[in-house]
């Protein structure tokens, strides 16, 4: 049966896919749960829309590059402003998601051709090439080091960043360099995971971690564990049933998530 | 409590193991269908109307199967993504034939894919196959960008063409194969004429050069399904009463439903479940029945019953709902039925 299934060489690159993607989304996810950016994430997602907009509009074949240039300025200026404080950073977040959403879709969906775009809403991780996976190693490799240099000073940063900087730490900018890797991470995989799941798949694992983690290495270790489990199962269960990934993988992920939600109330 | 810890766990994810393995070998069980065998060939279709044209064209040909990659119930094709069972399938078929000109979206990424797949591809045939079919001109383009990639190579080809109405034989043709890249109303099968010539581009299309295949089973077929399309399909006289009249449309594909019959389009809507119109079409488009005096509006009753409502109340035009045939039974005659089915609801709306 999985011999059967490893014959098919889109499944040994999803299959990979999953295996560089996933682990990355459990470790970042658990410093967007600690810092309280789950809606910043879910922003970011939707801000997609916008980068391909913008890219169409310029003519950029790729709209990938687009959609990870707009995502980080987008991720840098929601950091701006919420810096200053001049209202709630959540409905600061909301306002720019929202504005960007619906000048995404109005772009896109000019002349009627929103069909065409809307394949990114629900992703396709069977039709990754081996360019699109070396993406994701690179993406991979930096993310793993930036985390292993700056992951004691974000820690301090999501605990207390008034006593951060007394530490001097610089926070304004690691928080910049944190907000700029979100973006990439999601704006790379999301033509793989679609806008609607991404966010799940960012918040689910970690939030489950934290369930039942007593220290930051339990809760890291325990949502990469998570995140890779439901991706794999969710990739081979959506092979067998021909159901559609990302939906498939975020089923996974909640029934993990309601389980250590029950063994962590109870404990 | 630590180890409790741990082997919640490992107990939760074996569990949601064991379940996931039980449910999926059930649902396998339960959905097991027909492989084609290592000696047949599989040719695979991308929708409705090449599935159909394709099984009229191998029905009872040793050797051959025919499976079709979208579900009947799919929405419209431009954004269909493959599933699992499609790119499982997609690895073990000989042939992909495809209605082409943008309409299956994937295309290129099965094509990087499987590059040693054959792809017939039936709009693209037509669009370069002038010479062949004649049928150039009735290509409807919705946009003049014509990014003319031309990787051009010559070919020694024998071709089965129609000559006129009902008249077919085996010629012998050199013909240019360009790549065209523009943004094209492809939903060609809705005139009958250019279906005839899909089936000729997909008997072309697998049929191996054989000086005798006038006498093979597949060319028999060809012939066969040709003429009875040629003889079944009734227009009921809509041809000559709709010729030259003003009609409007609710989705591109009936751009083709008048092309067939005669009739100019003056005003496009094209509607699906994405699709959101903005107050200024929708009193363009009214003003463009109105000035041109238009007496029907052809629309799809799933995306366009809501926009058919406000038309009639607001013009005196008449909102006929026909069938694109996107979807379908599968069933080898349904072709004819829906179309004859569509002229029929024409001719009683006049």
């Amino acid at each position: 049966m999985f011999s059967e299934m490893f014959s098919y060489s889109f499944m040994i690159r999803a299959t990979i896919a999953i295996l560089l993607i996933s682990p990355l989304f459990g470790m970042v996810g658990t410093m967007i749960v600690q810092k309280r950016m789950a809606y910043f994430s879910d922003a970011l997602g939707h801000s997609a829309l916008t980068g391909i907009a913008a890219g169409v509009i310029m003519g950029i074949a790729n709209t990938t590059v687009s959609m990870i240039i707009f995502g980080i300025c987008f991720a840098l200026l929601l950091n701006y402003i919420s810096r200053k404080g001049l209202s709630s950073s959540d409905t600061l977040i909301s306002v720019f998601a929202s504005c960007a959403t619906a000048l995404g879709l109005a772009i896109l969906s000019r002349g009627g051709s929103f069909s065409n775009y809307s394949a990114i809403l629900v992703g396709d991780i069977l039709s990754i090439t081996v360019a699109e996976i070396i993406q994701l190693v690179v993406l991979f490799a930096v993310i793993l080091v930036f985390w292993c240099i700056s992951i004691n000073r974000l820690t301090a940063i999501s605990i207390h960043a008034t006593l951060a900087k007394s530490r001097s730490i610089s926070v304004r900018v690691i928080e910049d360099a944190f907000a700029v890797l979100i973006a990439l991470l999601v704006m790379l995989s999301i033509k793989w995971v679609g806008i609607l799941l991404i966010n799940a798949l960012l918040i689910l694992p970690a939030a489950s971690s934290r369930n039942i983690s007593e220290n930051f290495r339990e809760y890291t270790y325990f949502s990469m564990i998570f995140s890779i489990f439901s991706g794999i199962v969710g990739l081979f269960v959506s092979y067998f049933t021909d159901m559609a990934t990302g939906p498939m993988i975020v089923i996974i992920a909640s029934v993990i998530y309601f389980a250590t939600y029950i063994y962590g109330k109870d404990r | 409590m630590l180890k409790n810890k741990y082997l919640f766990v490992l107990l939760l994810l074996c569990s949601i193991t064991v379940v996931c393995s039980i449910g999926t070998f059930f649902y396998v069980k339960l959905n097991n269908e027909q492989v084609a065998s290592e000696d047949e060939i599989l040719v695979m279709t991308s929708c409705n109307p090449v599935y159909i044209a394709t099984l009229n064209i191998l029905d009872g040909v040793e050797g051959y199967r025919v499976q079709n990659l979208s579900q009947p119930t799919t929405g419209c094709l431009h954004d269909y993504t493959l599933t699992t069972e499609d790119m499982k399938n997609l690895s073990k078929a000989d042939v992909l034939v495809v209605n082409g000109g943008g309409m299956e979206g994937y295309l290129d990424d099965v094509m990087e894919a499987y590059p040693d797949l054959k792809i017939i591809d039936t709009y693209e045939d037509i669009e370069h196959s002038n010479g062949i079919f004649g049928m150039d001109s009735l290509l409807i383009e919705e946009e003049e960008e014509h990014d003319h990639e031309e990787h051009e190579h010559e070919e020694d080809d024998e071709r089965l063409h129609l000559e006129g109405k009902g008249d077919h034989e085996v010629v012998d043709e050199v013909s240019d194969h360009h790549h065209h890249d523009h943004g094209a109303n492809s939903h060609i099968w809705m005139d009958d004429r250019l279906f005839k010539c899909q089936v000729v581009s997909i008997a072309n299309g697998l049929m191996e050069p054989n000086p005798n295949r006038e006498e093979t089973p597949m060319s028999k077929n060809f012939f066969e399904y040709s003429q009875k399309l040629e003889n079944d399909i009734d227009k009921q006289g809509l041809d000559k009463t709709l010729a030259g009249s003003n009609v409007a449309i609710l989705h591109e594909a009936f751009a083709y439903t008048a092309q067939s019959v005669g009739a100019n389009v003056v005003a496009t809507m094209d509607l699906d479940e994405e699709r959101q119109v903005s107050a200024g079409e929708v009193s363009e488009f009214i003003n463009e029945i109105k000035e041109h005096d238009v007496k029907l509006v052809f629309a799809e009753y799933d995306y366009g019953k809501s926009m058919g409502d406000l038309i009639e109340e607001q013009t005196d035009a008449k909102v006929v709902y026909l069938e694109t045939l996107v979807h379908g039974d599968y069933d080898a005659d349904s072709y004819i039925a829906v179309q004859n089915s569509n002229y029929a609801k024409i001719k009683n709306a006049l």
